[in-house]
């Protein structure tokens, strides 16, 4: 008698777990399908109240977007930025982490904290003397601007989830790689590289996303050269007569990007946001 | 005798020269861009904020622009009113957040990591595109779905529950409203963070205290808790400097209004600034918060300290 409720104590346990992670499944994804729908409907049922739940698709706001020359042109913007800036965190952040990984480097911690501290400047304390900066040299809306103050906010996460990779990766496998007469650098090129790419791979991404959702650097060191996507959505936002449906498709595929990336990289996400320290556990 | 080889032998001997020196100080040829890049990005700004913040920088008058005028600008930009508020707002903001995101991020990785069929994966993907919301996607959401007239959210309220819905942007709400919408975009990095943690604690750990008989709470509380520690800390601490840096998805959804009653330090900082055209109160604004960040978090790492994390 017993054994049986116990056992229906578990099965409801089971329904209510399954229940509750349901509830948040919705709760997390309706948003998206709503600005989906959203975006697929015709300017006059987009905002019908109560809702059309069943309407007939019109892609006639994606059209209408992508007939926008500025759209386009903002939203390569984005890509070629915030992929500059990947690539440059990348090229002096993997190097410093494998030197920090492997040799003896003084007050080693300090200098992971000091790294760390990069990231604790909030952007809009930072802005104003970069702005003044550039508008000295001259680097207010262009590319390579933008592109530097994007790689300010992901060295510190690159350098701690590389450092935390490397650290993972046997020693023994580069002086192997010495042994048969590879120098330090092939050894790294070569051996340790390779071994590293699942992090290089997801650090990246994770770069990218962090990247792509900025707001201040852009909002304050664009013009009409430079905008970028999230600048040029940002324009509509504040206008009077908003064509939601166009926005809605706006949005649609601002985020799409970040969620295919999101469930390319998921099983490396929790090592890379939390700095790699979930590598370690 | 290496001076003498190199003179004879001429750019050959250069180059060998180079490809030594390159390859005796490899670590400091790998750490010096960064390092170089780190010490403009973390030093220059706090030097510039304080230079700035005791001169003249008003751009509506170019004029009088670079004088020296003490601590005008630091008496101006925290005499304001504004200011005080935006200050309790981003407590109230990064705190209220944080506890909210811990504590659902925790429980959700808990339910989640006890689910033994097929959907786990799915929760688990689907758990974690939130993040991929952009501030402006994600003001233009929060606009479009909370919109006390056209929006889907109070229209479900009011048919759902017998209640009527509260007016979610306007002055009385939009401070909640704001945190809530970032606990939709950022519980999936507590959750994913947690789900790692839990998934790696050992097994037969959680096994010999349910032989013990422990209750469930007793075993989160004394055995995974502590095993987790280090994971947890990290996990608070990083959400928490990046809740100090949140400014698109405020800026976009509510500007910081109604009036003020949304508006937090990096929205103030952001108004004096660009909008107010003076950057010497901005930048008087600035340094005290970059200070306050950097030194809660550096206390932080020094109490609780990083045991666990580095080794």
């Amino acid at each position: 008698m017993s054994a049986i409720s116990t056992d229906r104590r578990r099965q409801l346990k089971e329904v209510g777990r399954h229940v509750v992670l349901f509830g948040w499944l919705l709760f997390a994804l309706f948003p998206f399908l709503w600005i989906l729908s959203m975006s697929l409907k015709s300017t006059a049922d987009a905002l019908a109240m109560p809702p059309e739940w069943i309407f007939v698709p019109t892609f006639e706001n994606y059209i209408e977007l992508m007939r926008d020359p500025e759209f386009a042109y903002a939203l390569g913007n984005s890509f070629l930025v915030v992929g500059g800036s990947v690539l440059i965190v990348l090229l002096i952040g993997i190097p410093g982490a494998y030197a920090i990984s492997r040799y003896d480097i003084p007050a080693e911690r300090d200098v992971m904290i000091w790294i760390l501290s990069s990231r604790m400047l909030p952007p809009v304390a930072v802005i104003v003397p970069f702005f003044i900066l550039y508008n000295r040299l001259g680097l207010l809306d262009t590319r390579i601007g933008l592109t530097f103050m994007l790689t300010t906010i992901n060295i510190a996460i690159v350098v701690w989830v590389m450092k935390a990779f490397f650290d993972g990766i046997p020693v023994a496998l580069e002086e192997a790689a010495m042994v048969d007469g590879a120098t330090r650098f092939q050894a790294f090129r070569k051996v340790v590289l390779p071994a590293a790419l699942p992090g290089i791979i997801a650090v990246a991404i994770i770069s990218f996303i962090f990247g792509w959702i900025e707001l201040v650097f852009s909002l304050v060191l664009t013009g009409t050269e430079t905008r970028t996507a999230p600048i040029y959505m940002y324009q509509f936002i504040g206008s009077r007569q908003i064509d939601w449906g166009m926005l809605a498709a706006a949005s649609s595929v601002l985020v799409m990007p970040i969620v295919l990336f999101l469930i390319l990289v998921n099983k490396y996400l929790a090592a890379g946001l939390s700095f790699g320290v979930a590598l370690k556990e | 005798m290496a001076t003498e080889t190199e003179t004879t032998l001429g750019t050959r001997g250069y180059r060998k020269r180079l490809t030594e020196l390159w390859q005796e100080y490899l670590p400091v040829w790998f750490m010096l861009p960064m390092a170089l890049f780190l010490v403009v990005v973390t030093f220059f700004p706090g030097a510039y904020n304080i230079y700035l913040g005791l001169t003249n920088w008003d751009l509506t008058n170019p004029a009088t622009t670079g004088t020296f005028i003490g601590l005008d600008n630091f008496a101006s930009a925290w005499g304001r009113g504004s200011t005080w508020v935006s200050v309790r707002n981003t407590f109230v903001f990064v705190f209220g957040s944080l506890a909210l995101q811990t504590t659902l991020g925790f429980v959700l990785a808990a339910l989640v990591a006890g689910v033994t069929n097929g959907m786990k994966t799915v929760y688990r993907i689907g758990f974690i595109l939130p993040m991929a919301a952009a501030p402006v996607a994600l003001a233009t959401m929060g606009q479009i779905m909370l919109n006390q007239e056209l929006g889907i959210i109070p229209y479900l309220i009011e048919t759902v529950l017998p209640v009527s819905s509260p007016a979610f942007l306007s002055g009385q709400y939009s401070l909640l409203t704001v945190i809530l919408v970032d606990t939709w975009n950022w519980t999936p990095f507590m959750f994913i963070v947690f789900y790692a943690g839990l998934t790696s604690v050992p097994t037969d750990l959680k096994e010999a205290a349910k032989v013990d008989g422990a209750p469930l709470w007793r075993i989160y509380a004394h055995i995974i808790i502590p095993y987790m520690k280090p994971l947890i800390f990290v996990a608070v601490l990083i959400r928490m400097i990046d809740l100090f840096r949140e400014f698109g998805m405020i800026y976009s959804l509510t500007g910081g209004g109604p009036g003020t009653s949304s508006r937090v330090l990096s929205i103030q900082v952001f108004e004096m600034g660009f909008i107010g055209s003076n950057l010497g109160t901005a930048a008087a604004v600035s340094i005290v918060y970059l200070v306050f960040v950097i030194a809660l978090c550096t206390i932080a790492i020094i109490k609780v300290g990083f045991e666990g994390v580095w080794d």
